[in-house]
């Protein structure tokens, strides 16, 4: 990442951990409601991945999809008056943390059934592959969707048909409440996709450096019709794994390895410390996210609700 | 090709001349059974009816796993299920009758062909849905790892269930709790009219569909299918590996089915027949299939114990008349006994209380 | 009978705890089970009936098929009703099937525990009144406790039946609180119970919408309209006995229901009323229901296509005050 790379992730990073953060309040708050997943910890490989993608390459993301949408462009007031069920939410209102859509930003979806959006990648990548399109589709998803049934018949499908497609892994160890030793032997996620010849390996999700690396070097070949690739990202979520979780059931980490580890932290050390970025410019980042995300807050309470008829009237397009 | 006398060796199992004789005699009572079930649709049209696969081709890899198991044990299958109930001793004629639709099947005439099962045999029963009696075996191994008896559960799938995400969940299940339970994946090259290089990124790089188990970090084989006693071997490890506790194996059995993939499927009139195979309708690859007619693990196991002294022609003979009379008899019967009442229909549908 | 009083999902765990005591052949498995040696069933049962799973739906549902085929009784904890729905095949046309498929010779005794109907924000795949897409499903038992009581009394014998029952618990009623016998406490399914008599009009009601005809019968007192309020507790089997018994009494009947219009329960008892007791009615049956539409998120389109307490007052009173016109 060269300097005007790391400072586009790094504000992308700080967007989303402002973000998430409030949207914690808000949710403490009862101005958002429903169930809230946030990435906080993680935004290292969203800011990566989406920082290297077109317009016209595709997202999915699952139940934890704020950092994908925000990454890939979704505006940060629109996705905020979503979470708080505005009329001018990406979905109307309809739709909410778990189903955030932004097809004009090339997000084309978050869904809540783990691994649900696997497919719906792979659809969507053989439809740019048809039309002869060299944008790709990106999945993110979490370990725990390797266990599901729909992981494998993906894999196999987009490693035959060579898709151009995507998959990434944020394997932070744990799915829901249990972590990863309890759903499977294979510790790995590349070592589950390697019999069927996917390329791709495992990075420190929280190096945002080597995960910026990883994608530069998986990505034109993707594009290029070579075939998927799967890139493992080992990270890890400060957060419990929706907002309210009691989290009893991992070890807390310490303020002093939480330092060590939080991808933001790490990137401004080694930015600053390489020369890529001057100390100065830092706390701007963070003023910058912040501020935004409060204009973001007053907007969105200015966008009224719905208009409670919307609900049925869009159970067919018409 | 390699010369049938040489390339099974008979001694070291301690099998014995008369087990070896029995697993040739199941063979070829597998083989009988089948025949007649395809010659029904010419010799009396529309007794079968719905949809009937056949497991020619496979009864060397059916007779050498199930010969791995011992009482207890258990397996489930797929719809293609003829054989297993005859290797465990089922009556032909009730499994006949069943598929023939007739009160006195095996199931009374509700599950026909597809569903045959035998559960005091253990024989638990099978899904007429792709893959998914995959979980079935494997649960069915979770509750003989709960009863601690070291019984070891079978589970037999086709290729094209390999794709099956129920393929994935279970196996990753069954490694991680070491379930005793041997995935049986009887690559017969074809799933209905699909190679398997068209549909198996695997397959499609010429690689064993075995390759798969290292995805869960489970052993996987591959055995020649066509080979009993290569069949009986691999089991056998697999089975030993399972009782011990050390989990479960896959093993891709490499067979070649002899008929199409099942009958012909018409609406109701038109006389159902069993179509050519695949392999020459859909690819034309009549060389293909000529040399898997030629490699027919039938007369090859035959060939090989008649070589290795095991077998003499006039017991062969005698095994297949044999064969052929019962199946006569399975047929004569099935076609004599009577029908449900249609009342009947509605009985079963739960399963009422044990008195 | 002593009771004590608890919540309805610790009625629910307190009958499989019952069970899993009773009969080892009770197992658990889930997402969200055990998984932790401090887990209270872990230290009950052990990690060998008490299994945390991976996000395997397939497996888990097929897994229970199995191990009931080998002679267990899983209970598979598949915690909201739409996961139910990525394993579709092994819910409704594989344990279902196998005992008259094989004749009568196999059993498939199984309980599916899945939450549905959680309408408090989280949208369109995790809201779902489903049940209607399984109550025509042969072979399968469904049961809709709306009480603690019925809670525990219809879990136990879901445990104890011999085929696969979709037990499905209402996410909003998950901490009412309720009187709940002590120990052994069957419910009989197929047994429909009557919540409050009344002579003028039957309200049928499940889940959620119980506690909400009764608060309407309630308001319809206070102005001299006696609603009776029947609750079917399983609606597979359905007790439509009980609801004709009650029409031919009132001679009118307003059935509410959570779930979309077309596949719910009040859809089919309409038809079965419209034919058996069309001689009985004195107004044409009206249905409270769900709304043709996905759960919208945000909270007032949420409200929007939900029954709910008004919407069921207004519709006894129109069939109270129907004269021969339309309702
Ligand atoms: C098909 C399905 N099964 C179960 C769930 C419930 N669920 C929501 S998130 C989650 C854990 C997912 O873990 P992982 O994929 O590792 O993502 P993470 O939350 O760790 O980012 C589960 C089990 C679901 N939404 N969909
Ligand atoms: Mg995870």
């Amino acid at each position: 990442m060269d300097a005007e790379q790391t400072r586009a992730v790094l504000a992308t990073m700080w967007r989303i951990r402002a973000f998430e953060e409030r949207v914690g309040q808000l949710k403490r708050a009862d101005e958002v409601h429903g169930l809230i997943h946030l990435s906080i910890g993680q935004e290292g490989v969203a800011a990566a991945v989406c920082g290297q993608l077109r317009t016209d390459d595709a997202v999915y993301s699952g139940h934890r999809a704020h950092g994908h949408a925000l990454a890939k462009g979704a505006p940060m007031t629109r996705a905020l008056a979503e979470l708080m069920g505005r009329r001018d939410g990406l979905c109307r209102g309809m739709g909410g943390s778990m189903h955030l859509v932004d097809v004009e930003h090339g997000f084309l979806g978050a869904t809540g059934v783990v691994g649900g959006n696997i497919p719906l990648a792979l659809g969507t990548a053989l439809a740019l592959h048809a039309a002869g399109r060299d944008a790709v589709a990106v999945v993110f998803f979490g370990d725990g969707a390797v266990q599901a049934g729909l992981f494998a018949e993906s894999v196999n499908l987009a490693a035959l048909w060579r898709l151009p497609v995507l998959l990434v892994c944020e394997n932070n160890g744990f799915a829901e409440f249990s972590p990863r030793s309890a759903h499977t032997p294979v510790e790995r996620v590349r070592d589950v996709v390697a019999p069927y010849g996917l390329v791709g390996g495992t990075v420190d999700g929280n190096d945002v450096d080597a995960v910026w690396a990883a994608v530069a070097g998986l990505l034109p070949a993707v594009r290029a019709g070579e075939g998927p690739a799967l890139l493992e990202c080992l990270t890890h979520r400060l957060r419990g794994h929706y907002e309210g979780d009691p989290d009893r059931y991992r070890e807390a980490v310490s303020s002093a390895e939480w330092r060590e580890r939080d991808p933001i932290a790490r990137l401004q050390r080694a930015a600053t410390g390489d020369g890529r970025l001057d100390p100065d410019e830092l706390p701007g980042f963070e003023r910058t996210a912040r501020d935004q995300v409060e204009r973001a807050v007053l907007a969105a309470r200015e966008s009224p609700f719905p208009d409670a008829a919307l609900a049925a009237s869009l159970a067919y397009r018409r | 090709m390699t010369d049938p006398a040489t390339d099974t060796a008979f001694d070291g199992r301690g099998l014995g001349t008369e087990r070896l004789v029995e697993l040739y005699r199941q063979m070829v009572r597998i083989r009988e059974f089948e025949e007649r079930v395809k010659r029904t649709f010419a010799e009396h049209p529309g007794v079968i009816r719905g949809h009937t696969h056949l497991a020619d081709g496979a009864e060397a890899s059916i007779v050498g796993s199930v010969a791995a198991l011992r009482p207890g044990d258990q397996l489930t299958a797929t719809y293609r299920c003829h054989g297993y109930p005859i290797a465990l001793g089922s009556d032909t004629a009730a499994m006949m009758a069943e598929i023939y639709g007739r009160a006195t099947g095996t199931c009374g005439g509700y599950g026909g062909s597809m569903h045959l099962c035998d559960p005091e045999r253990g024989f638990l029963g099978t899904s007429g849905i792709v893959g998914q009696g995959i979980p079935h075996a494997t649960g069915a191994a979770w509750a003989a790892q709960i009863r601690g008896d070291r019984d070891v559960v079978l589970g037999f799938f086709g290729d094209g269930a390999s794709k099956q995400g129920a393929f994935h969940e279970s196996l990753n299940i069954a490694a991680l709790w070491k379930l005793p339970v041997v995935y049986v994946l009887e690559n017969n090259s074809f799933s209905a009219g699909v190679r398997t290089e068209q549909e198996d990124a695997n397959a499609a790089a010429g690689e064993p569909l075995a390759t798969k188990a290292r995805a869960y970090s489970m052993p996987g084989v591959t055995v020649d299918g066509g080979d009993p006693l290569a069949v009986y071997d691999a089991l056998s490890a697999a089975v030993a590996r399972a009782r011990a506790g050390e989990g479960p194996t896959l093993v891709e059995s490499r067979v070649y089915r002899l008929s199409a993939h099942g009958n012909s499927i018409a609406p109701p009139g038109v006389p159902l027949h069993y179509p050519e195979h695949e392999a020459i309708s859909r690819f034309g690859a009549v060389e293909e299939y000529e040399a898997a007619k030629r490699g027919d693990p039938v007369p090859r196991f035959r060939a090989a114990l008649v070589a290795g002294g095991v077998l003499s022609d006039a017991l062969a003979r005698s095994i297949l008349a044999d064969a052929a009379e019962e199946m006569q008899h399975a047929v004569d019967t099935a076609l004599a006994a009577p029908f449900p009442e249609p009342a009947a229909a509605l009985e079963h549908v739960y399963a009422e209380a044990p008195a | 009978m002593s009771t004590h009083e608890t919540t309805y999902i610790g009625a629910v765990m307190e009958a499989i705890d019952l069970e899993m005591a009773r009969d080892e052949r009770v197992l658990l498995l889930g997402q969200s089970v055990g998984g932790r040696p401090d887990d209270p069933f872990v230290q009950r049962y052990g990690e060998n009936r008490v299994r945390v799973t991976p996000i395997s739906e397939t497996a888990e549902i097929g897994m229970a098929v199995g191990a009931a085929l080998a002679g267990m009784r899983p209970v598979v904890d598949a915690t909201m009703a739409e996961f139910l729905l990525v394993a579709m095949d092994q819910v409704v046309n594989e344990g279902n099937r196998f005992h008259h498929m094989s004749g009568g010779r196999v059993r498939v005794p199984m309980v599916l525990k899945a939450g549905y109907g959680f309408t408090a924000g989280w949208a369109g795949q995790h809201t779902g009144s489903i049940y209607g897409m399984f109550m025509g499903v042969p072979g399968l038992k469904v049961a809709l406790p709306s009480t603690p009581a019925d809670a525990k009394g219809l879990m136990a014998s879901a445990i104890r039946d011999d085929n696969p029952v979709l037990f499905l618990h209402h996410y909003l009623l998950t901490l009412d609180r309720g009187e709940v016998p002590d120990g052994e406490h069957l419910v009989p399914f197929g047994q429909a119970v009557i919540r409050r008599p009344g002579a003028d009009v039957t309200l049928v009601a499940t889940g959620w919408t119980v506690p909400m005809a009764l608060a309407a019968a309630a308001t319809l007192a206070a102005d001299g309209i006696e609603a009776e309020v029947i609750d079917p507790r399983t609606i597979a089997p359905l007790d439509t006995a009980t609801v004709l018994a009650s029409v031919r009494r009132t001679g009118r009947l307003v059935l509410v229901d959570q779930a979309t219009r077309h596949a719910s329960v009040s859809a089919v008892l309409a038809a079965e009323v419209a034919e058996a007791g069309f001689d009985a009615l004195r107004a044409p049956i009206v249905q409270v229901t769900g709304l043709d539409a996905g759960i919208a998120y945000s909270r007032p389109m949420e409200e929007h296509v939900l029954p709910d307490e008004a919407k069921v007052v207004a519709a006894v009173r129109r069939v109270v005050e129907y004269s021969g016109t339309r309702v």
